[in-house]
């Protein structure tokens, strides 16, 4: 239950635990295009480069499920790997890299995540920010939408920003 | 109680019960109809809220999620459009509010505990109701919406029904006054014809009338013929009756008139007799008188005492015919009445008998000035009876005393005679008055047994009462009273 109380965030929970739940939460308001195989699978939350959730990530997932589907949390050393998950939380080490891995994931339906400033004008999807000191997120629409993802407009609907227009910045 | 309150009474019961009747079933009606109807439209207005609240729990998933407060608001303030909701909340899974939303002019949501297992939850109290609707994502609850609301439209509701059932209400009572009056005219009207003829029949006593009733149900119609049976019943026994007493009147005229010639004849012929006697008498004393005084000297001492023997015989017959004739007399004469002085009579009476009776010492007490309305006549011959009955039975007293007097009363008058002669057995009292009986032995005291049947017939005859008191030994009175005198009663 701790694991969603965005009420009380400024009391006793970081940033970090935020964006954690938040990262677990996406999976609930994203589409990812039908695969068989990953029916079954469970759902995979993928982290690379610097990792600020630590084992608060793993413990909020435990026991959860997304669409059925239980939830685990793997930890990247390279952008080649990616293929199996379905959220990718590129960490701010990962910042110097970023085009290559966004141009990594290209036709590959990741939700990636990140921290990183400017991260959705970059070919990214979600980009958490601050304001007022609180966690929120923006979306680069035209992006998850040409790697096949379908974010729900409930999740739009709470994000401070969303770009609809495909930007020349994101072409590899 | 009059007629007119009790018509009044029956029409007003009657009406009063259709009233009464129509207006508890209306009530009834009316009030299960509202109570039926106020329900479906709260149970509606629930149903409505339910679905709002879900709708909004459902809009406001991500924004809890994601800690979107003013998204929340945005989706609450939605409600701004339904006019019932008085305010909205949304609280988190751990029970703090997340977002609110109050309606000008209301306070702000108290939640009620949600019950575990429910996903949507009502709560209501008359027109104030709260809905709760858990938030799920994904099977899992993130939060609860609640909303207040004051159903307005109950109040307009029920005062809508009200006005409509008060008009119904009136016109059903109209109808039913309208209805009571037709029961008044075709059920309470021919009881009271029943009632009035029943009162005519009992005022004038006219059996022959007979109710016919204008409308005709089976229980009056029972009530009728028994009523109208009961009617030529009394009818038929009346006349029957009528029928009896004429037959019985006639016959009694009858008997009274055959005994009244019966009784005429038999004095006729009685007065015939003893006067017819007196004739053949009369000429054996006139011989017997002759014989005494022509030839009384030549004829032997033994026929001498025959003649007189003879003699006594034929005067004591001629009392005896004297009597008769002043019985018969008593019985048949027409009384002409009169004020009489009944002392000046008597003193006559005694005047008459000391002349006849000169050796006898006789003191004679008359009280004066006792008046009496009666035919002379007939009073002389009851005061000759009384008084020499006095003479004859004091006739062996030394010191006679006879009394006449009177005393009054009341209104009444009683004369009596009173002596201190042989008096009588009072046991026999009442055979004193009857004719041909004696009380005492011929040897003691002569006499025919007539006299006090005679007085007893005038007095009778004056309307008047007459009776004895007396002893053997000790004396008799006599007292007698005189009727009032109707100057128009017959005299038969």
């Amino acid at each position: 239950m701790a694991l969603l109380c965005p009420a009380q965030p400024a009391a006793e929970l970081t940033p970090y635990d935020v964006e954690a739940a938040y990262l677990y939460n996406f999976g609930k308001f994203v589409r990812w295009p039908d695969a068989p195989a990953a029916a079954t699978a469970p759902f995979t939350i993928c982290i690379l480069g610097e990792d600020n959730f630590g084992a608060k990530l793993d413990s909020l997932i435990a026991n959860e499920t997304i669409q059925g589907r239980s939830i685990v949390a793997k930890r990247l050393s390279s952008i080649t790997t990616a293929d199996a998950c379905q959220i990718l939380y590129l960490g701010d080490s990962e910042a110097p890299r970023l085009a290559k891995d966004i141009a990594a994931l290209q036709q590959k339906s990741v939700l990636t995540v990140s921290s990183m400033p400017d991260f959705i004008q970059h070919g990214g999807m979600i980009g958490f920010v601050l304001q007022n000191k609180r966690v929120r997120f923006a979306v680069n629409l035209p992006n998850a939408e040409r790697n096949g993802l379908n974010l729900s407009s409930e999740l739009l609907k709470v994000a401070v920003y969303v770009n609809t227009k495909t930007s020349p910045e994101e072409k590899p | 109680m009059t007629l007119f309150t009790s018509r009044r009474s029956i029409a007003a019961r009657l009406t009063l019960m259709n009233v009464l009747v129509s207006g508890v079933a209306l009530l009834l009606a009316y009030v299960s109809f509202f109570a039926f109807n106020l329900l479906a439209y709260r149970q509606a207005a629930v149903n409505s809220l339910s679905g709002e609240a879900q709708i909004i729990g459902a809009n406001s998933v991500s924004a809890i999620v994601f800690n979107d407060e003013a998204s929340a608001q945005t989706t609450l303030s939605a409600l701004s459009n339904s006019n019932d909701v008085d305010a909205a909340a949304i609280y988190t899974q751990a029970g703090t509010p997340f977002a609110q939303y109050v309606r000008e002019g209301n306070t702000s949501l108290q939640p009620q505990t949600m019950p575990a297992q429910t996903t949507v939850m009502h709560w209501a109290d008359g027109a104030d109701i709260q809905v709760a609707s858990r938030i799920m994502l994904q099977g899992k609850q993130v939060g609860i919406v609640y909303i207040q609301a004051h159903l307005h439209g109950l109040r307009q509701q029920a005062i809508r029904y009200a006005a409509v059932a008060g008009v119904i209400l009136l016109l059903c009572l109209g109808v039913a006054m309208l209805v009571g009056n037709i029961f008044r005219r075709l059920l309470a009207q021919p009881i009271i014809s029943l009632a009035q003829t029943a009162r005519l029949v009992s005022r004038y006593r006219d059996y022959s009338l007979r109710f016919t009733p204008s409308h005709s149900y089976r229980e009056l119609a029972s009530l009728t013929e028994a009523f109208n049976e009961m009617l030529a019943e009394i009818q038929h026994r009346d006349k029957a009756l009528e029928q009896g007493r004429e037959m019985l009147e006639l016959r009694v005229q009858e008997r009274t008139a055959q005994l009244r010639a019966a009784n005429q004849e038999l004095e006729s012929f009685s007065y015939t007799v003893a006067h017819d006697l007196r004739g053949p008498l009369d000429t054996i004393n006139g011989i017997n008188y002759l014989i005494h005084h022509a030839d009384y000297g030549s004829l032997s001492v033994q026929s001498r005492e025959m003649l007189d023997r003879i003699g006594l015989s034929v005067k004591e017959m001629l009392d005896l015919i004297d009597d008769l004739l002043n019985l018969s007399r008593a019985n048949s004469v027409g009384i002409h009445r009169k004020t009489l002085d009944l002392s000046l009579l008597a003193a006559s009476v005694f005047e008459e008998m000391a002349l006849a009776h000169p050796e006898r010492k006789v003191e004679t007490m008359i009280h004066k000035g006792c008046y009496a309305n009666a035919d002379k006549g007939l009073m002389l011959i009851v005061m000759q009876n009384l008084l020499r009955n006095a003479w004859k039975f004091t006739g062996r007293s030394p010191g006679a005393i006879i009394e006449f007097g009177c005393e009054r009363k009341g209104a009444e008058e009683t004369f009596f005679v009173r002596d201190n002669g042989a008096g009588f057995d009072p046991a026999m009292a009442d055979r004193l008055f009857k004719p041909f009986q004696r009380l005492h032995a011929e040897s003691d005291f002569t006499g025919t047994g007539i006299g006090l049947a005679t007085v007893q017939r005038i007095i009778g005859r004056h309307d008047g009462k007459i009776w004895a008191e007396g002893e053997v030994g000790k004396g008799a009175t006599f007292y007698f009273t005189i009727g009032p005198h109707e100057p128009d009663a017959p005299n038969p």
